[in-house]
């Protein structure tokens, strides 16, 4: 894809109370490419996330979504603009079906009662379009589910809604590995299909498999977004654990990102 | 002798044969799409479908609901229920039969768990055999069987689906094409192809290489084979043995190949060297669970399955490199157990990719698991059988029917 960013930040600061988490933070995601944001444990990826999706506000910095600068002051904003999040609890209700759950606080209705049959038909629809197969019942409750199939009801409902942008918080973790191939393959359809998916994630493999672009955050800096195609293991090991590798990454510690 | 030009009926017979393809390939489509996509005008189209309607391969049906204006163009069909082939898939742990309507539908299936150790052409030939015979005794009586083939693992001789070499099942020269047709007694010749080749044909045609005109399709069994696709053509070679990258020596003097050779491609990265370097080899579990013990355990903390993965992943990498290099594909895609070792060891295998090939060569590259599955190889086959209806429709369905 060679057009612009479909979500781009720019100079994004962050702090809580005295902490500064988020240092004049760039990040951009592309349209049918998969993004891989690392970093190590509190490097900024769940605050930038968080930021993305409108729950924390930013202390300065520029918003832009596909060219536009916005202002994203809470969920509903960034669900209006098509910007899903994914979190790791994945927010599914056990004691509901999967269409109920796809389509929970969001229900369709037809006059007073709730439209059952075009909801099933969407989630239907949706599963279909992810090419899953693994869920046989529309109908199963999620308590049934096992952990792929769990994490896929809840790719497919951050999809359902015409999402242009799905953030996904660590989708592989606590899976098994039969588990794992299937979810990474769904991550990867999803930007096939036109999507850009942004893949937080620890695994490296994970990462290398599927992602077009990685972002390593470093101390809330970004050290550096890369090529997929143009960087080595050892290299994002480095810029995760010392936010520099080479030429790569963050330049004599002034914070500024290449 | 100069030749005038094609005549009227082989231009007929062409234009069936495209109308039929597009419909098998693309699915329901209209007839107004059918006038666009093949540039003949609608009278044309229309007497085209006639025919192949006439012929019981195709029909026609008003669509559902277009949402727009107009009266809508009818939509053609193929008659996936009716028109079929039998696609067998003769793995090392797995034997597979299916009977596959027109448009690549899987109607019906039957698969066999296969010993390893020596091969049994009787045995096998007979299991097929009987699959077959099971499938087709369900099957109604309007329906009609267009062709066979089967995906082989070994090196399949293009002219006479002689199978040359086999070299994980310790097989050469057997005649097996040949053996399977006569124990089938329909009638009808089984077309023989290296699996890996039809795997990569199936992933072009109908799997995640659709619409990729030059790919690499790479399928790990206990060995690993390969299918190239270039331009949108298979790559065959002189006589059928194209695409062999499993053989590709990429550390000399390396391990030995069941080939003969050292260092190959697979015998530093098939089932063997992984299960070997994880310290499983003899070990209970073989085939995609083994591989899968492995990534597993690696998963969980096991470094001597993490170093296996690792190695394994390095020398995978180093040999896609060499293909990217060579073809410059626009994907590659890893299919058999090859999907799991490839997810457990993306970074290795990126990362010699990365360091190993032209920026330009891999700029546009895109690595992808198989989509689908380990039915590649058998709708692999199935593409095959049909190729002679698809070549000639008419003809082919009026002596399977008389």
């Amino acid at each position: 894809m060679s057009q612009g960013p479909v979500l781009e930040l720019r100079g994004i600061n962050k702090s809580f109370g005295a902490v500064q988490v988020l240092h004049d933070v760039a990040f951009s995601v592309y349209s049918g490419e998969v993004t891989a944001l690392v970093g190590d444990n509190g490097a900024g990826k769940s605050t930038l996330v968080k930021c993305i999706g409108g729950i924390h506000p930013i202390d300065a910095g520029d918003y832009f979504f596909e060219g536009e600068k916005v202002h994203v002051s809470g969920p509903r904003d960034a669900a209006d603009l098509g910007v899903e999040i994914v979190y790791q609890d994945l927010a599914l209700c056990d004691n509901l079906d999967i269409v109920q759950n796809m389509f929970l606080g969001r229900e369709r209705k037809s006059g007073l009662v709730l439209d059952e049959a075009t909801m099933e038909e969407m989630a239907a629809k949706t599963l279909d379009g992810l090419s899953v197969r693994t869920v046989t019942s529309l109908r199963q409750y999620v308590a049934s589910l096992s952990g792929g199939q769990r994490q896929t009801v809840a790719i497919a409902k951050a999809v359902l809604w015409n999402s242009k942008v799905v953030i996904l918080d660590e989708p592989t973790a606590a899976l098994g590995v039969a588990q794992t191939a299937q979810v990474l393959e769904l991550v990867r359809r999803l930007a096939d299909n036109g999507l850009a998916v942004v893949l937080i994630s620890h695994n490296m493999n994970d990462v290398f498999a599927v992602s077009d672009r990685i972002a390593a955050l470093y101390l809330g800096r970004m050290a550096a977004q890369v090529k997929t195609s143009e960087v080595t293991h050892s290299q994002v090991v480095e810029l995760i654990t010392a936010g520099r590798s080479g030429e790569l990454g963050i330049k004599n510690g002034n914070g500024a990102a290449s | 002798m100069m030749r005038a030009g094609p005549s009227q009926e082989e231009i007929r017979k062409h234009n069936l044969g495209t109308l039929l393809r597009h419909v098998h390939l693309g699915g329901p489509t209209s007839r107004a799409e059918l006038t666009s996509l093949m540039g003949l005008n609608r009278s044309t189209i229309m007497a085209l479908t006639a025919d192949l309607t006439a012929a019981g391969l195709v029909r026609e049906e008003l669509p559902k609901d277009t949402g727009k204006a107009g009266r809508p163009s009818l939509v053609v069909r193929p008659e996936s229920s009716r028109v079929y082939v039998l696609a067998f898939d003769v793995g090392v742990d797995r034997l597979a039969a299916a009977r596959v309507g027109l448009g690549g539908v899987i109607l019906d299936r039957r698969v066999a768990l296969r010993q390893r150790g020596s091969f049994d052409m009787p045995q096998v030939v007979a299991i097929l055999a009987g699959f077959a015979r099971q499938m087709l005794r369900k099957t109604r009586p309007d329906t009609i069987c267009v062709g066979a083939a089967a995906a082989f693992c070994g090196a399949v001789r293009k002219s006479d689906g002689v199978v040359r070499i086999g070299p994980n099942i310790g097989l050469e020269e057997m005649p097996f094409g040949e053996e399977l047709s006569g124990k089938l007694a329909l009638g009808l010749p089984v077309n023989v192809g290296n699996d890996a080749n039809l795997g990569a044909l199936a992933e072009h045609t109908r799997g995640i290489g659709l619409g990729c005109r030059d790919l690499v399709y790479l399928h790990g069994d206990v060995g690993i084979g390969g299918g190239i696709v270039v331009n949108g053509q298979l790559l065959g070679g002189f006589a059928g043995y194209g695409g062999e990258v499993g053989h590709m020596i990429v550390n000399p003097g390396g391990r030995p190949c069941a080939c003969g050779s050292r260092g190959c491609l697979e015998a530093e990265v098939g089932e063997r060297a992984l299960m070997e370097h994880a310290g499983r080899g003899g070990g209970e579990a073989v085939g995609r669970d083994g591989v899968r013990s492995v990534v597993d355990a690696a998963d969980r903390g096991d470094v001597v399955a993490q170093e296996a993965l690792h190695g394994v992943g390095n020398w995978l990498g180093l040999g896609v490199a060499n293909l990217v290099n060579i073809f410059n594909p626009e994907m590659v895609i890893f299919g058999g157990t090859l999907r799991e070792m490839y997810l457990g060891s993306a970074a290795q295998v990126r990362s010699q990719i990365n360091t190993g090939t032209l920026g330009a060569s891999r700029e546009h590259l895109r690595l992808r698991t198989s989509g689908l599955g380990d039915d590649a190889p058998l709708l692999g086959a199935a593409e095959l059988a049909f190729g002679k209806v698809l070549a000639d429709p008419l003809d082919v369905l009026s002596r399977q029917t008389s």
